[in-house]
């Protein structure tokens, strides 16, 4: 008896669910109000970081801006200020260090109070082959892209569990769905940080702190200049995305509460297509679109590449 | 126009190639696959002190493979070193290593090539689980399970993979997880890894594609939890699709995928179905569907092995 009630009560939901999707194809889902809400970006101190600042100070959320780019980052703060009256707090905070982030964020419990958005987004790229890419800027990828994930909740999400109340993105990346040819290190990072960031969801979703919400943005290669130089073979496909797209189709999602969000939406297609077809299938597509060719201009930030001779330098 | 041209050329080769790789897919998947031969291989095995690292070097062992083994445990690992002698294996070598720690993997490595030669089968198998939900969970732990289940892979590849792109011959295996596919409550650090161990080995198998280097292989594993100990009190909502597996299956399904030279092996089969469901059913319907099949408290009952780290 009880197994055909939970089996009955199963399927209506089932379906239920399924229409409920469909519904939201057609009719545009209900965008949540922001305003009030204290939004910390990391890597807030230009590219897809600053953009989401810009939007999120537009609604009026009040903003925490985290990035080791000290001059970029007040510049942020200064660039959302004037958007609109919004009060926006600049922190100089490197991500890749777990006791610098801890600091930080009682800095910000204590001066602006409990972050009720938190936005993974800071991300460092190395764009070369595996083997010639030195170990400490391996570690240092896996340290900012992904580790520092782990940090920014522990120190954030306690004060959202007790409130039932928040909401966590992580911006990760399609080379966080699939590998990349010179992009071992940066794959590898943000297929942490999409595992990561799904094992927690699962976990709030069984302690039922549905008020906790959590987006996992995954988007093609964006032309901020983190992979200045990179070339798509199949523009029409998967194009090099612009900045304000991406950064309003994150913003979207994160107003509509969606969960798992591939930009563009080709790539959800692909996906699919890479779970049934067979791996020599998988090396054709691969082929065809570019996966291991894409990277092989890549100049990346002019500034990163300074930084690292910099770093060098001072190691030797 | 002769640009259009071009690209016409350029699908129509595509297509191409995605139809004859789906008939030859068709074709191997009714024939069996020739199985190569690796006696006189070195294969080097993290983790081999116990559990599956152990079986593996057994199965290696009666195929007549040179093994080196590798494990933080030393008695473990001399135990298997032990046992893998008496199966029959032409040469053993057993070393003591902390894969957590960057210096030690090289130090060993360098060892190896002296004292035994061109590593040509690397199995990243070591891994640590804590078992603790995320907040519960020290730092500490948390990067120790990060540095062993999966940078560890970093520094092996570093030091292995020179040699197999110059000799253009070698195989690289990487044994993932089930939690490399799909989160799962409780298992945060582990998952994280796993997740980045997988997407490491698909990067590098790309780009070892990309540089034309026909003779180097990969193979990633994702398992269900396996009955070694190291999942001790784990359950499964769902034992007809999602099994917990027998260890002697699942080494023999590991090693046959290795001979098989296949890119990728889940288990058990259900996995390929699941991971095909995730990626396009709504959120809702596959939370649904997941806490239907019990498959959320997988973990709830664990306890681990009963020896400390």
């Amino acid at each position: 008896m009880d197994t055909i009630v939970d089996t009955s009560v199963f399927l209506g939901k089932f379906l239920y669910f399924f229409l409920e999707a469909f519904a939201y194809k057609i009719i545009p889902k209900r965008k949540k109000s922001v305003a009030g809400e204290i939004v910390l970006i990391t890597g807030a101190g230009s590219g897809l970081g600053r953009k989401l600042a810009m939007h999120f100070a537009r609604l009026g959320a009040i903003l925490v801006l985290w990035d080791i780019d000290e001059e970029g980052n007040m510049e942020t703060c200064r660039l959302a200020k004037e958007k609109s009256a919004v009060k926006a707090f600049a922190y100089t905070c490197d991500c890749s260090k777990r006791r610098d982030i801890y600091r930080v964020a009682d800095q910000v419990r204590k001066e602006v109070g409990d972050v009720t958005i938190l936005i993974n987004n800071a991300g460092v790229v190395t764009g070369q082959t595996f083997l010639d890419t030195p170990d400490h800027m391996i570690e240092r990828s896996f340290l900012v892209n992904a580790i520092s994930h782990f940090w920014t909740y522990k120190a954030f999400l306690p004060a959202m569990i007790k409130a039932n109340h928040g909401h966590l993105v992580c911006i990760a990346s399609v080379a966080g769905l699939v590998g990349f040819n010179r992009l071992s290190d940066y794959s590898a990072s943000k297929f942490a940080a999409f595992g990561f960031a799904e094992s927690l969801f699962f976990e709030l979703c069984v302690l039922k702190k549905t008020e906790i919400k959590t987006t996992i943005i995954c988007p093609s290669l964006i032309n901020t200049g983190m992979f200045e130089g990179c070339k798509t073979k199949r523009p029409f496909l998967l194009p090099l995305l612009e900045q304000e797209y991406v950064a309003k189709r994150i913003l979207n999602a994160i107003l509509e509460e969606q969960v798992y969000v591939l930009i563009p939406k080709f790539l959800y297609y692909a996906l699919i297509l890479k779970q049934i077809i067979s791996p020599k299938m998988s090396i054709a597509l691969t082929e065809y679109l570019g996966v291991d060719t894409c990277m092989a201009s890549f100049e990346g930030r002019k500034k990163e590449k300074e930084l690292q001779t910099e770093r060098e330098n001072t190691n030797n | 126009m002769s640009s259009t041209r071009q690209s016409a050329k350029k699908f129509l080769i595509f297509v191409g190639k995605l139809l004859f790789t789906l008939v030859e897919a068709m074709i191997f998947g009714l024939l069996p696959k020739p199985r190569k031969n690796v006696a006189g291989e070195i294969v080097l095995i993290t983790g081999a002190g116990s559990g599956l690292g152990r079986l593996l070097a057994l199965q290696f062992a009666r195929l007549g493979s040179v093994l080196v083994l590798w494990d933080i445990n030393k008695e473990g690992n001399e135990e298997t070193s032990r046992m893998v002698q008496e199966a029959g294996a032409p040469q053993v070598h057993a070393y003591t290593c902390d894969c957590s720690r960057r210096e030690d993997v090289y130090r060993v490595a360098d060892q190896v090539k002296k004292e035994v030669g061109d590593v040509s089968i690397l199995i990243n198998n070591a891994g640590i689980v804590t078992g603790k939900k995320f907040l519960d969970c020290p730092d500490e732990l948390m990067e120790k399970s990060f540095d062993v289940n999966f940078k560890a892979h970093l520094w092996t590849y570093k030091a292995f993979l020179p040699a197999m792109i110059a000799n253009d011959h070698g195989h690289l295996v990487c044994i993932s997880s089930s939690a490399g596919l799909t989160g799962v409550n409780g298992l945060a650090d582990y998952c994280a890894s796993k997740f980045a161990a997988l997407g490491f080995a698909e990067s590098m198998f790309v780009e070892t594609f990309a540089q034309k280097q026909k003779g180097i292989k990969t193979t990633i594993v994702c398992p269900f939890f396996i009955k070694t100990g190291m999942f001790e009190g784990c359950t499964t909502g769902c034992p007809s699709l999602l099994p917990i597996l027998d260890p002697e299956y699942a080494v023999r399904k590991i090693v046959d995928a290795i001979l098989q030279e296949k890119l990728y092996l889940y288990l058990p089969k259900f996995l390929y179905f699941m991971v095909f469901l995730k990626s396009f059913l709504p959120v809702k319907v596959g939370l649904l569907i997941t806490d239907y099949l019990d498959i959320f408290h997988v973990m709830d009952g664990f306890t681990g092995q009963k020896k400390v780290l």
